[in-house]
């Protein structure tokens, strides 16, 4: 079976940032999945080494992950996957189109960064699916595009003595289904800002936005002061209303589509509604400019 | 409530594992992972014995669900042995295999985590006779299936990036049990002695293989009869294997433990002529005869003669010790002299005269001992 080398894995800042923390806040040890694509990098061309292969590097970027908060939650204590359980979780999560599953993580504190049995067995079983394969997103020109399998680990922990200089430590490995081996592997942290700018053009991080605690109970406070709140939302009515005026019948939620594959069907809408806009404006300085001229009139008459 | 401890059902495990693997295994370190209970110990090294020496292995619980099976982290160095335990768990589908013991986890029987711990180094071991056997050299080939029926048999192949490639066997020798040679005998693990070969891999071009560095070692406990230091290893001959070497080591080795065994009961029987000498002993090692302990008294001064008999005795003179029971010195413990080993003797004398020549010697001595006592800077 073919199984292609995986030479970078990149992620951006704040979707690590955010693992990390779904990792230390929980109450014990943490798994789940990762999502993302694997893409083909064009080598570059000033790199003059003679050793340099003209193959194009693979990097896996991670784009999005799901935490499930606690361990063992599609698989078992022996490592084995349960394919429902997994098939469910997947769906939940189910992202663009784009999105694969790329692997999973674990986060255990206090123990050795390696790799334990059962997450050698979980890895292994991953990679072993034929169900879960997906492609190369920009294939190469080449003859031989292998689909690729879910095999990469993100393996958090914290150290086991308590460290001043670091409370968490993680690596990334790819699991190589033909050698039944991890590979470590190094992880490269995309961040916005003028440095990463290169980086960054080859990056498109499209995680959902994360779910928000919503209090569906209302306080008791507010209910003493339904009166109030009633004023409140009288006035609330009335500025929506005059806002409702200018847009006429554009609504802030759609504007959501000036982004994503509807964007260019979108954005002649947008553009019509900027246009009637500007002819107000103009008819409003006319009528000003108008009004003016008239007074000046009436000032020379005196 | 002691501040550290593990939860009931994991010290459970770890208890019966400790009273119960049939060999040696330790606890080395043990901590908590947990965040809101860092008194609740869940993660533990353990430290099993193998091939003459440990495996270092993490056992990884979890305080927040007790009930679950562990997780195990490997050696740093046996990265390869999850890739073993994994694909031959694919290919045998057998009852026994670690993946089984782990999906069908019963936190309330205690005797789970020891029944996984053994059976993992069995794997182990398997492991590690798979990667000796992919070792390319013609040498160790031929040893391997010269020697792999014994049965107890272990290896391991070290290599590492500084360090030369290396196979370990470890042979257990003398098919005896030495345990029931010893009457009451008070040894938990069955004693034994091995011979610990190391065979540096050869590179293809070497004409003459160079010998291999060959070692002694013993069960700590056997110690007490029987010292695998004094023991005179033959000479490895040049083109000579384990196969050749092993029956002459084992014949001649048979014959000291027996020996050794035989002189517990001389032993016993110097102690038996001592107590005719000096009265009943306060103190004496019933088992292996290697101390006793004896009220004297010259005059009003009455002290303590302690004898520590060596198993080599009777070719190496008992040493003795007197202990005060007048003097004390400034920390208040009793006065003691040097040992006395300068004092006449002979290995060819009868028990009873080697315990009356003692006995002869200690009324002189006891004068110089009273005397030293009551120097007095040693009062102070």
């Amino acid at each position: 079976m073919e199984d292609p080398s995986i030479d970078k894995v990149a992620i951006s800042g704040p979707a690590l940032a955010s693992m990390i923390q779904r990792f230390s806040t929980s109450q014990g040890s943490v798994d789940g999945l990762i999502f993302g694509h694997v893409s083909h990098i064009a080598p570059t061309l000033t790199d003059d080494s003679p050793n340099s292969t003209s193959s194009a590097t693979l990097i896996a970027t991670i784009t999005g992950f799901f935490c499930s908060g606690s361990t063992h939650s599609f698989y078992n204590s022996s490592g084995r996957v349960d394919p429902v359980l997994l098939r469910r979780l997947v769906q939940a999560q189910a992202q663009s189109p784009s999105a694969h599953l790329l692997g999973w993580f674990s986060g255990r504190r206090k123990t050795h960064l390696r790799p334990s049995l059962r997450e050698f067995s979980v890895s292994n079983a991953l990679s072993s699916n034929p169900n879960l394969t997906f492609p190369i997103q920009n294939p190469s020109e080449g003859p031989s595009n292998p689909n690729l399998v879910p095999s990469l680990f993100l393996l958090f922990a914290s150290p086991i003595t308590d460290q001043t200089i670091h409370t968490h430590e993680y690596r990334a490995y790819h699991f190589r289904a033909s050698k039944h081996s991890f590979e470590p592997k190094s992880i490269q942290i995309v961040n916005i800002g003028p440095a990463f700018r290169a980086q960054y053009e080859n990056f498109s991080p499209n995680s959902p936005f994360p779910n928000l605690p919503f209090e569906l109970r209302v306080s008791p406070m507010i209910v003493d002061r339904g009166e109030e709140s009633l004023d409140q939302l009288r006035q609330v009515n009335k500025d929506q209303s005059e806002l409702d005026m200018c847009s006429e019948g554009l609504e802030v939620g759609s504007l959501s589509r000036l982004m994503g594959s509807e964007a260019a069907n979108y954005t002649t809408g947008v553009e019509d509604l900027y246009e009637k806009m500007l002819v107000k404006i103009e008819s409003l300085t006319t009528l000003v400019e108008k009004s003016s001229a008239k007074v000046l009139e009436q000032v020379s008459l005196y | 409530m002691s501040p550290e401890t593990a939860p009931p059902l994991i010290a459970a495990q770890l208890n019966y594992l400790l009273s119960h693997f049939p060999l040696v295994v330790k606890i080395e370190n043990k901590w908590s992972g947990s965040k809101y209970y860092p008194g609740i110990l869940d993660r533990f090294t353990l430290v099993i014995s193998y091939c003459l020496d440990v495996i270092k292995w993490d056992i990884i619980f979890d305080a927040e669900s007790p009930m679950a099976a562990p997780d195990v982290i490997f050696g740093p160095d046996d990265e390869n042995f999850q890739q073993f335990l994994v694909l031959r768990g694919e290919e045998e589908g057998d009852t026994k295999s670690p993946k089984n013991f782990l999906n069908d986890w019963n936190s309330r029987d205690p005797t789970q985590l020891m029944l996984l711990i053994q059976e993992l180094r069995d794997q182990y071991m398997s492991f590690q006779k798979k990667c000796v056997a992919e070792v390319d050299d013609d040498r160790l080939k031929f040893e391997i299936s010269t020697i792999v029926a014994r049965e107890g048999i272990e290896m391991h192949m070290s290599s590492g990036v500084d360090k030369p490639e290396e196979v370990k066997f470890s042979v257990p020798l003398l098919d005896m049990n030495i345990n029931k040679m010893v009457p009451g005998c008070p040894w938990k693990h069955k004693q034994k002695i091995y011979l610990q070969v190391i065979y540096p891999v050869e590179k293809k071009y070497v004409s003459t293989p160079s010998a291999p560095r060959l070692k002694l070692v013993s069960t700590t406990e056997l110690k007490s009869i029987f010292s695998i230091d004094d023991v005179k290893l033959p000479t490895w001959l040049n083109g000579m294997c384990m196969a050749e070497y092993l029956p002459h080591l084992e014949e001649s080795l048979e014959n000291q433990v027996l020996e050794a065994v035989s002189l517990i009961d001389v032993r016993r029987r110097f102690i038996e002529a001592l107590a005719l000498q000096f009265g009943r002993p306060l103190e004496a090692d019933p088992v292996f005869c290697r101390k006793a302990t004896f009220l004297a008294a010259s005059g009003v001064f009455t002290f303590l003669v302690h004898v520590l008999i060596s198993t080599q005795f009777p070719k190496q003179q008992p040493e003795l010790m007197l202990q005060s029971s007048q003097h004390f010195n400034s920390q208040g413990a009793p006065i003691k002299s040097l040992f006395l080993t300068e004092y006449p003797w002979s290995p060819r004398w009868e028990i009873p005269l080697m315990a009356e020549r003692i006995c002869d010697y200690l009324t002189d001595e006891a004068l110089n001992f009273k005397r030293y006592c009551n120097e007095p800077q040693l009062q102070h």
